[in-house]
């Protein structure tokens, strides 16, 4: 009898706890959160962390000087590319911040602020990258053998 | 607790119905109350679940020998611990321990996700609920219910195999549940994305912790089999190809693959069709290796027609799976082509590949040496022995090529690499393989194989410590930091990178242990006590071992210890160059219940070799035992210096601490950063390096 009554008491506690949202009208969302990157961002993403990489293969010994310019030249073209598409999606949720951090971008691609550890783009004239602290250098020719030379 | 567990199971089962029907049907209608009315019943089942799960500890722990599975499993003398471990000591526990991880991970998942990924969540928590659906149903309507009553109540339970009295073997199967389980997130995330459309890499950067955690189960679980193998089966070696052991590789080599190949994925947008498929073969071989292990299967397919209802249950829950899965990949194949191709044959993603393609064709050949003797017995009516030749010759091969990918991956770049590179790159590894292969041919290693493997690791070795070398001092040169802070540094920067690098560092001491198997020496012989043999090892030194005499022991109706009926146990003392080092037991017994045999082996352990003994036979068995007779106690000993077993272990370690390093929680790059939505900041939203991909 006690037992009969304990899993009564089971079975129902179980139906009240799941049927209550849609009894109750409760209900959990559904929606990306808009703190979440969307699939652009994501691209975005990648793209920047690809120019990464290419910097750390160069800096590691991996890549020649010819392979390291004509691959960043292209990464840059498709980070700058994703990073136009991830504006226009954020100038609909009214977003200008964006549009000055493709500038940014440009800026620092164009005179060599991108940092060579984290791949962050630094404003024109950082001695320091912002994210992660490594100094900043200019890409120049010299600066970089010295670098792949004391790497290997 | 045992009725209201009992109970709980049968709860469970519609909540569990109900949780997989509303997840798919508020996911397509976009209904967020139902959604989480079937969120809030994975909460429930995993409740209901560990209720069932106490319920049959508890029947462990009061003796209740009424049910089937405790009078299977236990006996009133088995200590607690082994009863609480009786949950999983058959077939029918297992399948109610595996459901309940199951729901563990569900609930984590649930719960992790409870504010984001709402756009998956849906069908996330319908394809977990009909997972747990599957298991419910084996478990109420196939005849494996543990709590299944016998009609009459045995006086005492017919007690837990002895051999699986043993502290590996009661961690051994929860940790490989646990890996197995663990991958049942990533699969449904993966299903989730084909249902929901969204097929860029946001799914696969969500589960990759979890398919790494599946993963670091797996690898241990699988390490720790070898280790009870090794210590408790007693016949000197570690891994046999039996088809439960291989069952557990199946699911590791695939999710190998997988955690490799998501990273081409995550890169360059390529191979999106392949991650799918191996997203799901992975989950599949997961299932294949609980209904292998677990149905009777493996020993023949005569003994496990007794049981068809399991079979058919399994077999259409794994058809069902793989169809539905090819069914869905056909359907958003437009969403899934390759953004990019590979540029050139030298390159990391080609590497990538090929370790992919490598690692499957390990998976198939396990695969098929496993089934070939139920496939053929089945067929033919004879069962035709695949043993570990086969596998052997198959697999050194192939792990041979595995593990020089693991060298050459590392160290060639993403998309092209040049000639030039590659010759600096790769000329100091060659070097000191070569040198290595050189060193061993001089003092007279001849095995052609061990001499690649040891080659191959030290070449691997090498790029890992160069790989190291560069990034710390980099970082040292750079930052000013002293080398022991710009190590600790670079790996907690890229935990991800450095953390999978150290995992390597692991799977090299692993190879090379196998390796050091080319060397094993093994010599039977017969000694009287007083007696000594010499067995030398491969290092140059040779063990000199007196047989000190032997203490037995019989079972008599007035003196009872513990299980044993009787018990043979020869002393040992292992001198080098005249020194003692160990004294070791090896002995045979025989336990009362369950009757049976069993040989406890003595293990010396050295970091390069371990000095193994067995005690295979005793001459006059009834003298030395029955009537303890000083003259009857000749027995033959097998000796094996066994070199580099321990490297196995001492690679588990560094296994799981590469693993942990690359689990450990940071910033998850699954959200913007907080500045890019400031629209005075102009700073990027760049994600933080240490978390940032490798």
């Amino acid at each position: 009898m006690v037992l009969a009554l304990g899993a009564l008491l089971l079975a129902a506690a179980v139906v009240l706890f799941v049927l209550q949202p849609l009894v109750g009208g409760q209900s959990s969302s559904l929606e990306r959160s808009d703190d979440e990157m969307s699939e652009t961002e994501a691209l975005r993403r990648v793209r920047l962390l690809a120019l990464r990489d290419v910097e750390y293969d160069f800096a590691a010994g991996k890549l020649d000087e010819t392979d390291y310019r004509s691959l960043k030249r292209e990464l840059s073209a498709e980070a700058l590319e994703a990073l136009e598409s991830s504006m226009r999606e954020a100038r609909g949720q009214g977003s200008a911040g964006l549009e000055a951090e493709i500038a940014a971008v440009r800026e620092a691609i164009g005179r060599g602020t991108v940092c060579s550890t984290c791949g962050h783009p630094n404003p024109t004239g950082s001695r320091f990258c912002s994210v992660c602290g490594s100094p900043l250098t200019a890409p120049s020719r010299e600066s970089d053998a010295a670098e792949r030379d004391a790497l290997e | 607790m045992n009725v209201v567990g009992e109970l709980a199971l049968w709860i469970a089962l519609p909540v569990a119905i109900w949780g997989m029907v509303f997840g798919f049907l508020g996911g397509r209608e976009r209904r967020g109350d139902m959604v989480l009315s079937a969120e809030r019943s994975v909460y429930v089942v995993f409740v209901l679940i560990l209720m069932a799960a106490l319920g049959v500890i508890d029947n462990f722990l009061a003796d209740r020998f009424e049910y089937a599975y405790v009078a299977n499993y236990s006996s009133l003398d088995l200590q607690t611990y082994f009863k609480v471990a009786g949950l999983w000591a058959g077939q029918t526990g297992s399948l109610l321990f595996w459901l309940l991880l199951l729901m563990f991970f569900s609930v984590l998942c649930v719960w992790q996700n409870r504010a984001k990924n709402r756009e998956f969540m849906p069908w996330v928590v319908g394809i977990l609920q009909g997972i747990a659906t599957f298991f419910l149903v084996v478990l109420l309507f196939a005849g494996v219910n543990p709590f299944e009553k016998l009609g009459f109540t045995p006086v005492d339970g017919a007690g837990l195999n002895p051999q699986l009295q043993n502290y590996w073997m009661t961690i051994h199967p929860p940790t490989l549940y646990l890996g197995f389980t663990a991958f049942t997130i990533p699969f449904a995330f993966a299903m989730a994305a084909l249902f929901n459309g969204r097929l860029d890499t946001r799914w696969i950067d969500v589960t990759r912790k979890w398919t790494l955690l599946s993963w670091f189960f797996l690898a241990n679980g699988i390490i720790f089999g070898m280790r009870w193998a090794y210590e408790e089966l007693g016949w000197g070696g570690y891994w046999f190809w039996d088809p439960v052991e291989n069952a557990s590789l199946l699911p590791w080599l695939t999710a190998t693959a997988y955690l490799h190949s998501i990273q081409i994925q995550e890169k360059r947008g390529m191979l999106k069709v392949w991650n799918m498929g191996l997203v799901i073969l992975t989950f599949l071989l997961t299932i294949f290796a609980t209904f292998l292990t677990r149905s009777g299967l493996i020993d023949s397919v005569h003994s496990f027609a007794e049981n068809t209802k399991i079979a058919f249950i399994f077999l259409s829950f794994m058809g069902s799976v793989l169809i539905a899965g090819t069914v869905l990949i056909l359907w958003r194949l437009p969403k899934l082509q390759s953004e990019n191709q590979i540029e050139s044959f030298f390159s990391r993603e080609s590497a990538f590949l090929f370790n992919n393609l490598i690692l499957l064709a390990a998976a198939f050949a396990v695969l098929w040496g496993t089934l070939l003797p139920l496939i053929s017995e089945a067929v033919t009516g004879d069962q035709i022995s695949v043993g570990p030749p086969f596998f052997n010759r198959v697999n050194l091969p192939i792990g041979l090529v595995l593990l020089a990918l693991m060298g050459i991956g590392p160290a060639i770049a993403w998309r092209r690499a040049s000639g030039r590179n590659l010759k600096k790159n790769f000329l100091w590894p060659v070097v000191v393989g070569g040198a290595t292969v050189a060193a061993f041919l001089v003092v007279g290693a001849r095995h052609p194989m061990a001499l690649a493997t040891m080659g191959t690791s030290a070449f691997v070795m090498t790029i890992i410590v160069v790989e190291f070398w560069k990034g710390t001092s980099a970082r040292a040169r750079i930052g000013g930091e002293n080398y022991a802070t710009a190590f600790g540094q670079l790996v907690w920067r890229n935990r991800r990178r450095w953390g999978g690098y150290i995992v390597h560092v692991g799977v090299v001491l692993v190879f090379t242990a196998f390796a050091g198997k080319a060397w094993e020496v093994r010599i039977d012989q017969t000694l009287e006590p007083g007696e000594t043999a010499e067995i030398p090892s491969p290092l140059g030194h040779t063990y000199s071992v007196t047989y000190d005499g032997m203490s037995t022991y019989q079972a008599t109706p007035t003196q009872v210890q513990g299980n044993l009926a009787w018990q043979a146990q020869a002393l040992l003392s292992v001198r080098i160059d005249g020194e003692l080092v160990d004294r070791l037991t090896t002995e045979k017994r025989m336990y009362m219940a369950p009757q049976q045999a069993a040989t406890e082996v003595g293990i010396h352990s050295v970091p390069l070799e371990d000095f193994y003994v067995i005690l295979s036979d005793v001459a006059d068995l009834q003298g030395a035992v029955a009537e303890n007779d000083p003259e009857a106690q000749t027995a033959t000993f097998t000796f094996l210096v066994n070199p580099l077993v321990g490297w196995i272990w001492a690679g588990g370690f560094v296994l799981t601490l590469g693993s942990l390093i690359a689990l450990w929680p940071g910033t998850e790059v699954v959200r913007r950063s907080s500045e890019s939505q400031g629209t005075t900041r102009t700073r990027s939203a760049q994600p933080e390096p240490a978390v940032a991909a490798d």
